[in-house]
């Protein structure tokens, strides 16, 4: 295999100045209750505090978020001052690629080279989620009021259908067997939990405390709560959904932020604690597939940037994906013959849950993590969004 | 020839030592004596000219003084630029609830409001006869010169002094009274002049404090709000710990709470101070001082350091242990090597340069009394340690030795000091209010007295830092409020440092010549053989309105002392909470009371044996027929103040139970019982305990 070029040479991601918060289960936690914005823009500072990465570095800001929040007018600007320093950024959306895609685009706003640290902050609060009441004449309704997440998971307007249609029809496309499917789901929760007990995901997840308007506590934000212990025989027991789709087979709505900052070679090494550590960008592609067949999405999206960089799955030394549904994994593996065990060895968002703008973040986190206690090596991420988007990004640690 | 552990601080102003107060039955000097001498007397009595009076120091002191000059017939002159806003008209609320309606009338009826260009004054002003110019203007050295030239120049045998924050004096070319902010309350002023002169002494005869300090860039109080301020900006720098959060670690670890304090001045201009000192510190002593990038943000911007309420704070911060002790460790390292440099240049009188941190910057503890329970070493090693963080700071203006001597008078007795004439002794106090560094000042005190061979003494404020004696501190009993040790630990410990001032000498009087002897500075008093005090001070038991339970033996010292006809008084004055006047105490609290100089003749002709005043008695045997309820107490519900009232009856019952040997040990694990109660830790000591330690 020829190494592939990377596609921002100038751009790397400083090991170990990473975070996320924990995902809960959407309304299980304090969560709930506060403005997402602020909460990420505090814990931002928060996490870089822990990373020992002072504030002062930060030059400009990429957040990313799905569902509307009170002064999400304005965005990133608003956000730095929340953590503390007032810089300039802009604000990315694209469902559950805004992480991955915010990342890509810090990357080339560093090769471009204007700033030298960017930080990337991603988070959504799916939790009491805001109903939008837009004026549409042409309705017979004439205003039509749309609660943003439940309403949009439920209707693409692009197809009339909902995101777990668009699971059930790739499943029948694909054939994918139910047993298959529960005995995926099975083992990603297994990874989870084996994950969890060897404190892996504590170098990745940090606990942050919250407070109320009084400055009393309101709540720790300290676990995946709504992760559940299943057993095969609790999957087997579910009832389908839609073919080959269950309450155990496909994630949940979650809340929570994550985040990570993209610089240049120099200012990496001066801010990693591991500056021996390089991670670059290599490439990253996106596809859209045929209407409703969205799960299908990210395995095109992969076998485009293999082809593209010439690298094979065989070269990977961590595979990590955004899988809404238990079938995006078996139709992945059936796509590029590649066995889904050796996927998502620490954890994924079909067990931890779904908060979108920062799901794929966390899981570049962790991948990049993974990789670095592997010795280093090729990260493959990727994952679906909504409207049969595919998106895949590869990284190299060294 | 009069001895003093240490130099009295009314010395330092040009007076006699406290002793020689007594000796001579009245104070040093009269207000309406040095009033004469700066602002003349009879028809040619001029007027306080305050330039830059509506700003907020200008105002605030326009007030301070105004209320203390009209009844002298002392007019005061606010001048300032026209467009200024009104700062003298926002204090009149204030002026009411200190004074009521009609005083406050009339201090603003003796205050006029001139407004002149910056370059001209006006012509009015001369009617006014000015004789003492305070310039308040803004803080641009070429402006205060200019300022002075034209006023010279048009009166040129008056005082002026300039409330300048950081410039020297010697760079002013006049000399500079300094206030502390709140600048409407706060009586006291660094002073820098060649010697104590006639506006210092009017100011200290006008209840003001008046504290003499070296002439350098930036004064004592500061270098130490804005150091700490700093050190938390670079804590923040490090850690991008949120302000508001470190604002409430440097409040456990000292005191003050920099960031909201310069919210609540007015950041725009508070920020600019801030910087300016600091600045121009960082121009002499080098990176120490450097101003952080932060600070130079919110100069310019003029931000609040909080967030605004719509966006008050969500993510808490927490810190380990250890991360706790590095937060301390920055923050103290740099405060002691600041102060390293306020001891090796001398910037003021050790007393003076630990109470202006904790009367002007919310310092829990004087700086120099942190830093002498720390130990030299430990000092050293906290600047080490913050110097390893930031070594901008090492080489500049670091002085190691400065901690050394700390077994000298001046560092041992920063709180209380003692004189004698080898006959009569006087032990006084420099703090308000009674605390663990006090107590332990106070036993060393007594042992000098003892050693020099003095039987009869004085115990009283010191007529200078301390204007009231308001009873313990009560952030002393933070331990106590979670473990009974603790509490019988202070309680039995000041207990018994009181008893010394009974058993130790042949005489001992208590003389309380301030506003108010409160708590357990009153029971301290108490066991001095007589208790004299001005007839309009109050002496009050406040402690069930807390409420705790009187540790230092309050609850049968007084009882033991007076007939039964008096206990009803007794258990009132413990139960209801309300202080009485002394002149109403006296016979079963009091000996005497009576005018100022009549009281302190008394004192010093019963410390010196010459007095007809009879001592009263202490019954040592158990006392029977206390008791158990009395009428006129204050009407109340409140759970906590009737559990305390019950707490104090028990303790009252107990300790005048026993005889006198046992009493003290009844009564301190009475006392420290109650702090351990849910009473305690809900009311005022437990909220204050957790408002400072639970952060």
């Amino acid at each position: 295999m020829r190494a592939p070029e990377s596609s921002f040479p100038r751009a790397r991601i400083p090991y170990g100045t990473w975070g996320s918060s924990y995902f809960p289960a959407w309304q299980t936690s304090a969560l709930a209750e506060v403005n997402i914005g602020q909460f990420a823009g505090e814990g931002f500072a928060r996490i870089l505090g822990l990373r020992k990465v002072p504030l002062r570095h930060l030059e400009y800001m990429v957040v990313g978020s799905t569902i509307p929040w009170h002064w999400k007018f304005w965005g990133a600007p608003f956000l730095s001052h929340c953590a503390g320093r007032r810089i300039p950024g802009f604000h990315v959306e694209e469902a559950c690629a805004t992480g991955l895609q915010a990342t890509v685009l810090a990357g080339a706003l560093v090769q471009e080279g204007d700033s030298e640290v960017i930080g990337v902050l991603t988070f959504d609060r799916t939790s009491d989620s805001p109903v939008g009441v837009f004026p549409e004449r042409r309705a017979y309704q004439r205003t039509v009021p749309i609660s943003d997440v439940w309403d949009n998971f439920g209707f693409d307007p692009a197809t009339g259908k909902a995101m777990i249609a668009t699971a059930g029809l790739a499943a029948r496309k694909y054939k994918c067997d139910r047993a298959e499917v529960d005995e995926l789901a099975l083992h990603r929760h297994e990874q989870y939990f084996e994950a969890k007990a060897s404190g892996f995901l504590d170098r990745v997840l940090v606990k942050l405390d919250l407070l109320n308007l009084q400055g009393r506590p309101l709540g720790s934000i300290d676990d995946d709560l709504g992760v559940r212990r299943l057993t095969r025989e609790d999957l087997r027991a579910m009832r389908e959904l839609d073919t080959c789709v269950t309450a155990g087979t496909q994630t949940h709505a979650s809340d929570g932020m994550a985040t990570l900052l993209v610089t240049n070679e120099a200012k990496a090494k001066e801010l990693s604690p591991r500056p021996e550590i390089a991670i670059r960008f290599i490439a990253k592609t996106e596809v859209r597939t045929s209407p409703a067949l969205m799960p299908e999405a990210p395995a095109i999206a992969v076998r485009r940037l293999l082809d593209r960089t010439g690298v094979t799955m065989n070269d990977m030394a961590v595979v990590k994906n955004h899988n809404p549904f238990a079938i995006n994994d078996v139709i992945f593996a059936k796509h590029l013959d590649y066995d889904w065990k050796r996927m998502n060895r620490t954890g994924c968002s079909l067990v931890w849950g779904h908060p979108q703008a920062p799901t794929l973040t966390r899981s570049l986190i962790e991948a990049l993590e993974e990789a670095v206690s592997l010795g280093g090596g090729y990260v493959l991420l990727f994952g679906c969004a909504a409207g049969d988007v595919g998106i895949c990004a590869l990284f190299e640690v060294s | 020839m009069t001895k003093a552990m240490r130099e009295p601080g009314l010395r330092t102003l040009g007076f006699d030592g406290v002793l020689d107060l007594f000796r001579k039955g009245s104070l040093p000097a009269s207000a309406e004596d040095l009033i004469g001498e700066v602002f003349g007397g009879g028809a040619e009595r001029g007027s306080l000219v305050i330039s830059g009076a509506s700003g907020i120091v200008g105002a605030g002191k326009a007030m301070q003084l105004g209320s203390r000059l009209h009844t002298y017939g002392v007019r005061v002159v606010g001048l300032d630029l026209p467009g200024a806003p009104d700062g003298i008209g926002r204090q009149y609320p204030g002026l009411v609830r200190a004074f009521g309606r009609d005083e406050a009338d009339r201090i603003m009826a003796n205050t006029v409001r001139l407004h002149y260009d910056g370059k001209r004054l006006p012509a009015e002003l001369r009617g006014f006869k000015p004789r003492f110019l305070l310039e308040a203007i803004p803080e641009i050295l070429e402006l205060k010169r200019a300022h002075y030239e034209v006023f010279r120049a048009a009166f040129p045998g008056a005082e002026i002094r300039s409330v300048t924050s950081g410039f020297p004096s010697s760079a002013l070319g006049v000399p500079i009274a300094h206030p502390a902010f709140p600048h409407e309350i706060n009586k006291v002023w660094e002073v820098v002049e060649a010697k104590p002169s006639a506006v210092t002494r009017l100011f200290w005869a006008l209840g003001l404090i008046p504290v003499p300090v070296g002439d350098y860039w930036s004064f004592v109080l500061d270098v130490l709000f804005c150091g700490v301020t700093h050190a938390a900006l670079q804590y923040h720098g490090r850690s991008n710990m949120p302000f508001w959060k470190a604002d409430k670690f440097v409040r456990r670890a000292l005191g003050p709470n920099p960031f909201r304090a310069h919210d609540a001045i007015g950041a725009k201009g508070a920020d600019f101070l801030t910087w300016s000192c600091l600045h121009h510190l960082a121009e002499h002593y080098g990176g120490l001082f450097r101003p952080t990038p932060e600070l130079v943000e919110r100069k310019d911007s003029g931000r609040d350091w909080y967030p605004p309420e719509h966006s008050r704070p969500l993510v808490d911060w927490k810190l380990t242990a250890e991360e706790a002790e590095e937060f301390d460790d920055q923050i103290l390292g740099a405060v002691l090597q600041m102060t390293s440099l306020m001891l090796h240049e001398k910037r003021a009188a050790l007393p003076y340069m630990n109470a202006i941190g904790e009367l002007c910057a919310q310092f829990r503890s004087g700086i120099l009394a942190v830093a002498r329970r720390l130990g030299p070493e430990a000092c050293r090693a906290k600047v080490a340690a913050y110097q390893a963080a930031h070594p901008d700071a090492r080489g500049s203006a670091w002085h190691p030795e400065a901690f050394d001597g700390m077994n000298d008078a001046g560092w041992r007795q920063l709180y209380v000091n003692a004189e004698h004439d080898g006959r009569v002794g006087v032990i006084t106090f420099g703090r308000e209010s009674y605390n663990g560094d006090v107590d332990a000042e106070l036993n060393r005190a007594i042992d000098w007295l003892r050693a020099e061979g003095i039987e009869r003494v004085i115990v009283t404020g010191d007529f200078h830092l301390s204007t009231q004696l308001v009873g313990a501190d009560t952030s002393e009993f933070y331990p106590a409020l979670g473990r009974i040790e603790d509490g019988v630990r202070i309680a039995e410990g000041w207990s018994k440092t009181a008893r010394r001032l009974h058993r130790e000498f042949r005489v001992s009087v208590g003389f309380i010549g301030g506003k108010r002897a409160l708590g357990g500075f009153l029971e301290l008093m108490m066991h001095c053989h007589y208790l004299i005090a001005v007839d309009g001070t109050e002496l009050g038991m406040p402690e069930v309105t807390l409420p705790v339970v009187p540790g230092m033996e309050g609850c049968h010292w007084t009882f033991r002392k007076s007939k039964p006809e008096s206990w009803p008084e007794i258990l009132r004055l413990l139960l209801g909470g309300r202080p009485v006047k002394a002149m109403n105490a006296v016979g079963w609290l009091a000996d005497f009371a009576g005018p100022l100089d009549e009281a302190l003749r008394t004192a010093w002709a019963a410390a010196s044996g010459d007095s007809a005043l009879p001592p009263r008695k202490l019954e040592e045997r158990a006392l029977s027929g206390i008791p158990t309820e009395v009428g006129g107490l204050p009407e109340t519900e409140n759970p906590a103040t009737l559990a305390a009232r019950k707490a104090i009856l028990d303790t009252i019952q107990a300790s005048c139970g026993a005889p006198l040997a046992e009493a003290l040990v009844v009564q301190a694990k009475h006392s420290a019982a109650f702090m351990t109660s849910a009473a305690c830790r809900e009311g005022r000591i437990g909220a204050e305990a957790a408002k400072t330690l639970a952060v």
